[in-house]
């Protein structure tokens, strides 16, 4: 007689057979009597024109999917059958899921991505580094998303330094690409901005599709001007973002990329103007310190130097520089009049308008009695002429009795 | 001059001041001349105001701004 089983062992049986022989299976159907549990879990049931599958998501999993199905949604699931032992019904426990079309989707952009890579256009050495302190940056994007604002918002957050430049394009649907790819290559042809970002805020992966489309990619791969893609949130993506010279998590995480440098030297340039007063103070007590082993001469002028640089160095600098420069000008100027006034007292003609004279013999200047002697023919110069005398008599000094 | 080039001198001044061969006349000109530079930068970060403006599609290839 044939082995008559309980309906657990049965049950049982069957478990086994459907989990090991239906483990990790993908299955396509549309979405009804979706019910999300207090608990966080997803019950629902999978249907297509004849049939329907039972299927759970728990929460572990649920969390992960990135949006809540509704009824009437067509999914791919992929998970494992299970049987519900109490009810004696079989159901799907969902691992992941993905909206249907989301498939022929990635495998699309899988195809091109492999398409533009081995074209090159993913290529490391042809990425351009951006600019350290870009002027202006370009935004192609909607006139109306919150990436523009979000953009606006935080470089208003960091620096003014940055203009920007919103070059207005269609994101999504079938004019998007040409509308993009105009704007890129209108800002490259205008050579209008120092870097482009190029982005639009979050959606399906359908709603990014024209950042993968070919049309776009060309564009980014052709411009001169360095772009930043900035597709939806952390974990969107699109071609764009392996075309681009850097990629942006965020509109936001670009227009911090953009400013960055900016916002560096807002903190940093006090700073460098003190280190130039450091410098310049170190370098002035070197001089002082080795002036001080060298003479007393230059000693005195480099510590006249010094006070006169120290004192420069309050805000007023130039004006202070002149006043120190007109100061020692007059001085000098002053000095050379005395001396030259000096030097004119001094000058022969000077002397002799005073009533003195100069004797000279044979054209030689003679100052003492002993160069001449008695008969000798002498000239005695005058301040207004000359008289020529003949030597008679040398008077004995006392002193030479 | 741009950003890059005025930070560049900023830097070759510098490392000229930090030289213990630079004479004292050429390195107070080179201090002046960095005051004057970090000044500028300082005055250009606090001075400047954010223009954001929207291209305007032309016909004739032509650029027209308008703010945004």
């Amino acid at each position: 007689m044939d082995t008559i089983l309980t309906i657990t062992q049965l049950t049982s049986l069957v478990k086994e057979s459907l989990q090991s022989q239906f483990s990790g299976i993908s299955v396509e159907g549309e979405v009804s009597n979706f019910t999300k549990a207090a608990s966080g879990h997803w019950y629902f049931t999978l249907k297509d024109e004849s049939s329907s599958l039972s299927a759970v998501m728990f929460k572990q999993a649920s969390w992960k999917v990135g949006f809540i199905p509704k009824d009437g949604d067509r999914l791919i699931v992929k998970g494992s059958l299970s049987v519900y032992a109490p009810r004696g019904s079989y159901q799907i426990i969902c691992e992941s899921m993905v909206a249907s079309g989301v498939g022929e989707i990635l495998l699309l952009l899988e195809k091109r991505r492999a398409e533009f890579a081995a074209l090159g256009y993913f290529d490391q050495e042809r990425k351009k580094s951006l600019p350290l302190y870009p002027k202006t940056v370009g935004v192609v994007t909607s006139s109306t998303g919150a990436v523009i604002q979000d953009i606006i918002k935080t470089l208003d957050r960091r620096t003014q330094a940055v203009n920007v430049i919103l070059l207005p394009a269609i994101v999504q649907g079938e004019l998007s690409p040409a509308s993009i790819s105009a704007q890129i290559e209108f800002a490259n042809r205008h050579n209008l901005v120092d870097i482009l970002i190029v982005g639009r805020g979050g959606g399906s992966l359908e709603d990014l599709l024209s950042f993968s489309d070919q049309q776009v990619i060309e564009a980014i791969v052709a411009s001169d001007i360095p772009i930043i893609s900035a597709v939806g949130h952390e974990s969107d993506w699109a071609l764009s973002d392996y075309a681009s010279d850097v990629r942006a998590s965020t509109p936001t995480a670009a227009a911090e990329i953009v400013s960055e440098s900016w916002l560096t030297l807002q903190k940093n340039i006090g700073q460098v103007r003190q280190s130039l007063h450091l410098l310049m103070q170190h370098k002035l007590s070197l001089l002082h310190a080795s002036a001080r082993s060298v003479n007393i001469g230059r000693l005195g002028e480099l510590l006249q130097q010094k006070v006169e640089y120290t004192s420069l160095f309050s805000d007023d600098l130039h004006q202070r520089l002149h006043q120190r420069f007109d100061t020692l000008l007059q001085l000098r100027k002053h000095s050379y009049t005395l001396l030259s006034s000096l030097l004119e007292s001094l000058s022969p003609s000077c002397v002799l308008q005073r009533g003195y004279a100069i004797v000279t013999k044979n054209k030689r200047v003679i100052s003492s009695k002993h160069e001449t002697e008695v008969d000798d023919i002498l000239q005695i110069h005058l301040s207004d002429g000359e008289i020529e005398v003949t030597v008679d008599h040398i008077k004995e000094d006392e002193s030479e009795h | 001059m741009s950003i890059e080039k005025r930070l560049k001198r900023l830097e070759e001044i510098t490392e000229a001041l930090k030289t213990p061969t630079t004479e004292l006349q050429e390195a107070l000109t080179l201090f002046e001349e960095g005051v004057t530079l970090s000044k500028g930068i300082e005055k250009e970060l606090t001075d400047i105001e954010r223009k954001v403006e929207a291209l305007v599609q032309t016909d004739d290839d032509t650029v027209e701004l308008t703010p945004f």
